[in-house]
């Protein structure tokens, strides 16, 4: 059984314009000490993700189905009570922004004893020397005197590390990063990954790390989920996704990233803007914005079909099977320099 | 005051052709303590001796991690900020100590897009107005000439012109940021700085916003100086690069000689952190991870800044000697490195990294 299975997911937003689809049908599943990347553009729904699995949407206008079941028990189901005895303990959360993520008017230290004592009971003393611990491990120097310090007097590469103490320091089953790195400098992106496989490979957490940077899930994931407008594009095992991609999108987004280990001349881009959730297109979703488009794609919304007899790749688009595998050739034929070039 | 010409810069080979020369540009912002009598008790040294040369159409793409001046420095040329010393000079002319009357021509020619498309845009002016405010500060045409001008940067841009009603808060983020471009582009600028111009967008928007910047350079013959702190969008639209660190430019190169052979270790550093889109490169590549972060600029470690997080270091040398901005042995005569002991050849392992061996600055 996985750790985390996600089945069919969906959340509605009720708005005064209608009802935003934010994710629509969804699934999923992660194991043990296994890391699942999610990639999609803003509004694709990756956040909302994890934010309904975490029961963390406002209960006004949010419709939740489908099952998120953790252990075998359906998140979406369980009480308020029961999902503050999981949340920061079972699963934790690491939010996209340091600076805000804090409460500004406690010390660094206070925040992560309470981490600690919401949830086991234990003299604070206690709490206080495991609160020590994590912030050593995450890499914080002079951690006994930093402790006692407010979020302001840190930096935001270490406010983030912080964060991460805290996410950490029940020793969470699985583990929800939300775009960690993105508000982070390059090196202290390095640092705060190698920082997030550690700990994964000490306490055999799963981790799931939503992102936009397929840089950061070419070195960190086990398996990729690709969301587009609420749904899944393509998903499958990291080296089925980047050697082999099979979804239009999926290509587009690998074109449109300009590289450190090649000139190019010119960016390959996605035209046009993704669409509104309130009124998706019809048929595929991605069918406005496809240089591939055919007729049954604007009529017909492709189901996720594993690729060939691979059961674990699969990928929803109604292309043939060669068209499919010539382009992704071709398109990786473009970056076919980078392995002599690469540090 | 004449346009007389000025002398040649020191430490730059320069041909005379350059659209901008800065010359040991310093920004120092004054620590104050008190609250009547404010004594100067420090002072940050956000931009301490940048130079470097731009020639027409080119592209200057400028590097370096939060807080590493980079910014400062690009207000500075625009003068926003007033340097604290050194020189700005844009064809020749020497723009640091005009007045504000005096600077108003060469605004035209100097614009700035901003990072954040946002925070950028006024939320309560159309769009038709933020595009055609320069045009009118400038006195460019009649009422019907600028609202046909600014229709057509719309299209320019790849916006609807019939859009030009509207407001910000109706576009999105790269919708956004290609007005902003539009506005930069009303008067015909010469030079354009761009601040992290995509940082805040996504990648597919960001490809449409750099391959909208190129294009546009070749149609209006642009120079841009372009800072980022993303490595692969910088290697994309430049044509050299100066790495920052702490306020000085630690390296200077083309774009290719910066990325295939990069000299300094900090360089060597940023490229080796930035995660590769592609599993089996990354499973092979070796990572320089930097401990800590960057230094205060109030009081910047001595001699090489860089000493105090760098895996090269020597003691009772790096820490006494400043090294020179130089071309060193081996490189291209326009590759300049800050360093007393950079890196002999790209990719390094991590002992090779750790052993230095010192070299000199070019014998040519």
């Amino acid at each position: 059984m996985p750790l985390l299975e996600v089945k069919d997911l969906k959340t509605y937003f009720s708005t005064g314009d209608g009802v935003v689809k934010a994710v629509d049908g969804v699934s999923f599943s992660v194991d043990k000490g296994e890391t699942l990347g999610i990639v999609g553009e803003s509004g694709s729904g990756k956040s909302v993700t994890c934010l309904t699995i975490m029961g963390l949407n406002a209960r006004r206008n949010t419709m939740s189905m489908g099952q998120a079941l953790f252990n075998g028990e359906d998140l979406l189901t369980a009480s308020q009570a029961r999902l503050r005895e999981i949340r920061g303990n079972d699963i934790a959360m690491i939010f996209q922004d340091p600076m805000t993520s804090l409460n500004p008017v406690h010390t660094v230290g206070t925040q992560l004893i309470e981490a600690v004592t919401l949830h086991r009971d234990v003299p604070k003393k206690e709490a206080r020397a495991r609160a020590l611990e994590l912030l050593k491990q995450v890499g914080i120097p002079r951690a006994e005197r930093r402790i006692d310090d407010y979020p302001h007097q840190f930096s935001g590469g270490m406010r983030q590390r912080v964060m991460i103490a805290m996410a950490l320091i029940n020793n969470p089953e699985l583990l929800i990063a939300d775009e960690p790195t993105t508000a982070l400098d390059v090196t202290t992106q390095a640092q705060i990954l190698a920082l997030i496989e550690k700990l994964q490979a000490d306490y055999n957490s799963a981790v799931i790390m939503i992102t936009h940077d397929l840089g950061v899930i070419a070195e960190i994931a086990d398996d990729v989920v690709v969301m587009y407008a609420a749904e899944v594009a393509e998903k499958g095992p990291v080296e089925r996704i980047f050697r082999s991609p099979h979804h239009p999108y999926t290509w587009g987004l690998m074109g449109s990233l300009p590289r450190l280990d090649t000139d190019v001349d010119r960016l390959a881009q996605i035209q046009g803007q993704p669409p509104s959730l309130l009124r998706p297109p019809a048929g595929c979703r991605f069918h406005p914005r496809c240089p591939y488009v055919m007729d049954v794609c604007r009529k017909v919304d492709p189901e996720l079909a594993p690729v060939g007899d691979d059961r674990r790749h699969l990928q929803a688009c109604h292309l043939d099977e060669e068209t499919k595998e010539r382009e992704a050739a071709r398109l990786l034929g473009a970056f076919s320099t980078e392995a002599s070039a690469a540090p | 005051m004449t346009t007389a010409q000025t002398e040649p810069a020191a430490g730059l080979d320069l041909r005379g052709d350059e659209l901008l020369v800065v010359e040991d540009l310093k920004k120092h912002f004054p620590v104050t303590r008190g609250i009547i009598f404010q004594k100067q008790v420090a002072a940050v040294q956000a931009v301490d001796g940048v130079s470097f040369a731009l020639r027409e159409g080119e592209t200057l793409g400028v590097v370096g991690e939060s807080g590493c001046g980079k910014s400062t420095m690009a207000r500075c040329i625009l003068k926003l900020l007033e340097p604290t010393s050194g020189r700005i000079l844009y064809r020749g002319r020497d723009l640091t100590h005009l007045s504000r009357a005096e600077m108003r021509p060469y605004r035209r020619e100097m614009m700035m897009i901003f990072q954040d498309p946002y925070a950028s845009l006024n939320a309560r002016k159309r769009v038709g107005f933020i595009v055609a405010e320069a045009l009118e500060v400038h006195k460019m045409g009649t009422p019907a000439e600028v609202k046909r001008r600014v229709q057509e940067l719309l299209e320019v841009v790849g916006l609807n012109p019939e859009h030009y009603n509207r407001f910000p808060h109706e576009f999105s983020g790269g919708q956004r940021q290609r007005i902003g471009i539009a506005r930069a582009l009303a008067v015909n600028p010469k030079l354009i700085v761009c601040d992290e111009p995509v940082s805040a967008l996504d990648v597919s928007v960001q490809a449409q916003i750099l391959n909208l910047l190129k294009d546009l350079q070749r149609d209006f013959n642009l120079t841009y100086v372009f800072i980022a702190h993303d490595l692969n969008v910088v290697r994309y639209i430049s044509d050299r690069v100066l790495v920052m660190y702490l306020g000085q430019i630690v390296e200077s190169a083309a774009r290719t000689d910066l990325y295939e052979d990069p000299k300094h270790p900090y360089t060597g550093a940023l490229l080796s952190a930035v995660p590769v889109p592609d599993p089996d490169v990354e499973a092979r590549r070796k990572r320089i991870v930097l401990e800590g972060d960057v230094p205060s600029p109030i009081n910047p470690p001595s001699a090489c800044r860089f000493h105090t997080r760098c895996p090269r270091f020597v003691e009772g040398h790096c820490d006494v000697e400043p090294p020179e901005l130089v071309p060193r042995a081996g490189t291209p005569p326009d590759h300049a490195v800050r360093c007393h002991y950079p890196l002999e050849r790209w990719p390094l392992t991590e002992q090779e990294m750790r052993r230095a061996t010192p070299a000199g600055p070019a014998a040519a």
